[in-house]
């Protein structure tokens, strides 16, 4: 048996050879087709030219078209707020999850566990429960809020302009608030108990220990969960295709939904792949974040 | 097969060639329960020699999933598409030109067909499909509701202005009745349902921002600033839009003959349907036209196996109607009485309508044509911008696909 047999058995052959696999399995399915996205969004692609690799180049025409469409302004804005107001309340309201199920009453881990039903549906099913939720003439929301006074008047949350982004973010906080617990959960659990009993003993009162325990010990993960967040709002696609496709009149529009309904609404692949690339860079920017957040972990 | 052959060989039976082998041809429609999905089961059950096999792919998604297979050279040997779609696939030679095979054949006469789905099939100077069938939209209005209203059932409303009069007298909030539905969703069938009253007032697709078209945008608006149909209305197709018809949630709905069965089936009042109004007594009729058309793709290796199932298609069109309630595409083909006294009522308006509807396009660039016109009256109806500014920027963006 060669050195070369024995080194891919047990050695750094072996290691070389798993990490090919991956590099070769991520270059030939991600990285291509990223690449392949960034050079169909300077050429000018035909419907029916799908098949052929080379398409006539265009240089920015694609790029000059996304930023001057009416839509552009509407679009970044709701992108922006879609992305920060999910984030943020399926942050906090896991978080307060987390914390409350972390008390260990009996049945807490149960209760846990329960919330999670949410998480593992399919997007497009908790889009049209919603769709039936926020119904404007018959919709159990509406009639809640008719029934306690807070409204007079239905709201109509997928065809009023005003609210149809709010009804496609309420549905996506509801759907990421039990993915947000879990991950904030296991955090909490790795926090060593003596620090509180510590703490405690010293004095701290619970607001104190959350501040200067709970929270720095997360940093951590609260980083990597918060990266995640954005990335996943980033993809949300089923919402948007079950609740509002994106209307009435656009107002509902988000960057990931605009990129899918020039490709394959109107066929213009080129300027679905701008979008893409510049969601690409976005999504770099805060993968950058995550995977800083998780190498402290490790050090840990 | 190979019992079948063996069958056929043991009583002579096998004279000709036909039989040395079975040819399986694909087909791709929206619903296997379609005339054509029940017709190709037919087909393949005979003694042909030809199957078919039937693959459903879902409205939405039937163009973008074709194109993916054209571009992959796994597209299917027979489509059943939606006809303002065809165009773009005739247009850049993905169809078969069925011209010569039209010419020898003793079954299909394209002259048969009415202008308006031949016309929708037709590119160049070739022929690219047969007709599926043909539909169109007209106004269903619930009698019951119109007399408790004082209003006489035997006359509903025939102009713009005496439509508008009834939704206003039929809304009844406390009942959570709304005047009218229709569907102003954006998608294509906005597109399908607005179109009409553009043409009714003089315009067309590549002529959008006619005075009149302006009116009838702001007719719609009116509907919803005044609660004359439900706000819902934005985002419903119309197949739901009339399902609150249906339950006694609007007194009016706009739609086509496709709902008559559910609509005969599940409704406890007593309805009618009529023309579509026009803008003022005398004025020009018109109508959309929709429905599918079958084609055959120039890549298909069994051309002339694909042509016969649209000549038996062809043969059986007098069924169209009673089991599927679509309207034939022939002319000369009477609409035979279902048994059910509503349809057959509702039947001539319905053939009456379709005369004065018209095709979407033809034109290979119609997907984005018809966002324009969707993106035209909803930032209309959401009150960004006027129906007269609305419209006016739909037309330039038309006029900029077009070049």
């Amino acid at each position: 048996m060669g050195r070369l047999a024995r080194s891919l058995r047990d050695g750094i052959g072996f290691d070389t050879l798993l990490v090919f696999f991956t590099l070769a399995y991520l270059l030939a399915f991600a990285g291509l087709p990223l690449l392949y996205n960034i050079v169909l969004s300077f050429q000018s692609v035909d419907m029916f030219a799908l098949g052929s690799l080379f398409h006539e180049v265009t240089g920015l025409e694609n790029y000059r078209a996304v930023f001057e469409d009416p839509l552009a302004r509407t679009v970044l804005w709701n992108t922006i707020l879609f992305t920060l107001g999910s984030v943020l309340f399926q942050f906090t309201l896991g978080f307060a999850l987390a914390l409350f199920f972390n008390q260990a009453f009996p049945g807490s881990t149960w209760f846990r566990g329960l919330f999670l039903a949410g998480w593992v549906m399919p997007g497009l099913v908790v889009g049209v429960l919603w769709n039936w939720l926020l119904s404007g003439d018959f919709g159990v929301i509406n009639w809640l809020l008719l029934n306690t006074g807070i409204i007079d008047d239905p709201i109509f949350w997928r065809s009023d302009t005003d609210y149809s982004l709010l009804a496609v973010m309420l549905a996506n906080i509801w759907y990421g608030v039990p993915f947000n617990m879990i991950l904030l959960s296991v955090g909490l659990a790795a926090i060593p108990e003596d620090l509180y009993e510590a703490a405690e003993l010293d004095g701290a009162t619970a607001v104190q220990r959350f501040f200067t325990i709970t929270l720095p010990m997360m940093r951590s993960t609260i980083g990597a969960v918060i990266a995640l967040g954005i990335i996943f709002t980033l993809q949300q696609f089923d919402l948007f295709a079950a609740i509002t496709s994106g209307g009435p009149a656009g107002s509902s529009m988000v960057a990931q939904y605009w990129s899918w309904e020039l490709s394959f609404r109107q066929f213009d692949f080129g300027r679905g792949a701008v979008i893409a690339v510049m969601m690409i860079v976005v999504v770099l920017g805060v993968a950058a974040i995550y995977v800083r957040s998780t190498r402290q972990e490790t050090r840990l | 097969m190979k019992r079948l052959a063996a069958a056929a060989f043991a009583s002579g039976l096998m004279a000709s060639a036909a039989f040395a082998e079975d040819v399986t041809l694909t087909m791709w429609t929206e619903s296997s329960n379609a005339p054509e999905g029940v017709f190709a089961k037919e087909f393949s059950d005979m003694d042909n020699g030809i199957k078919i096999d039937v693959r459903e792919v879902r409205f939405d998604d039937l163009v973008a999933e074709t194109l993916r297979a054209f571009a992959t050279k796994t597209n299917p040997d027979i489509i059943a598409i939606d006809n303002p779609d065809h165009a773009a696939f005739a247009s850049r030679g993905a169809f078969l030109d069925l011209t010569p095979m039209v010419e020898q054949s003793d079954q299909i006469d394209m002259d048969n067909y009415f202008d308006g789905p031949r016309s929708s099939l037709t590119w160049g100077d070739g022929v690219f499909g047969i007709p599926r069938a043909s539909n169109t939209i007209a106004l269903y209005y619930n009698k019951d509701m119109f007399r408790a209203a004082g209003l006489d059932p035997d006359s509903p409303p025939a102009t713009w202005d005496a439509l508008y009069e009834a939704a206003k007298k039929l809304t009844d909030p406390s009942n959570d009745v709304y005047g009218i539905a229709f569907s102003a969703k954006a998608s294509e069938e906005g597109t399908f349902q607005f179109l009409p009253w553009v043409q009714m007032a003089g315009g067309s697709f590549d002529n959008i921002n006619v005075d009149g078209a302006a009116e009838a945008l702001d007719l719609w608006k009116a509907f919803f600033d005044e609660g004359l149909t439900s706000p819902d209305t934005l985002t419903r197709g119309q197949w739901d839009s009339t399902g609150t018809f249906n339950g006694g949630n609007a007194a009016m709905v706009i739609s086509g003959p496709w709902e008559l069965k559910r609509m005969a089936a599940d409704t406890q009042f007593d309805w009618g349907v009529t023309l579509l109004p026009v803008p003022s007594d005398g004025a020009p009729r018109a109508s959309a036209l929709g429905d599918f058309n079958l084609a055959v793709f120039a890549n298909s290796e069994h051309p002339s196996e694909a042509f016969r199932f649209l000549e038996y298609y062809d043969s059986q069109v007098e069924r169209v109607w009673p089991e599927f309630t679509r309207m034939p595409s022939r002319k000369g083909v009477a609409l035979a009485p279902t048994g059910n006294a509503k349809i057959d009522a509702a039947a001539p308006v319905f053939v009456e309508q379709l005369q004065y509807a018209r095709n979407r396009g033809p034109h290979p660039e119609w997907p984005r044509i018809s966002k324009a016109i969707q993106d035209g009256f909803q930032s209309a109806l959401t009150g960004q911008k006027s129906s007269k500014d609305a419209l006016d920027d739909a037309a330039a963006a038309i006029q900029k696909i077009m070049n």
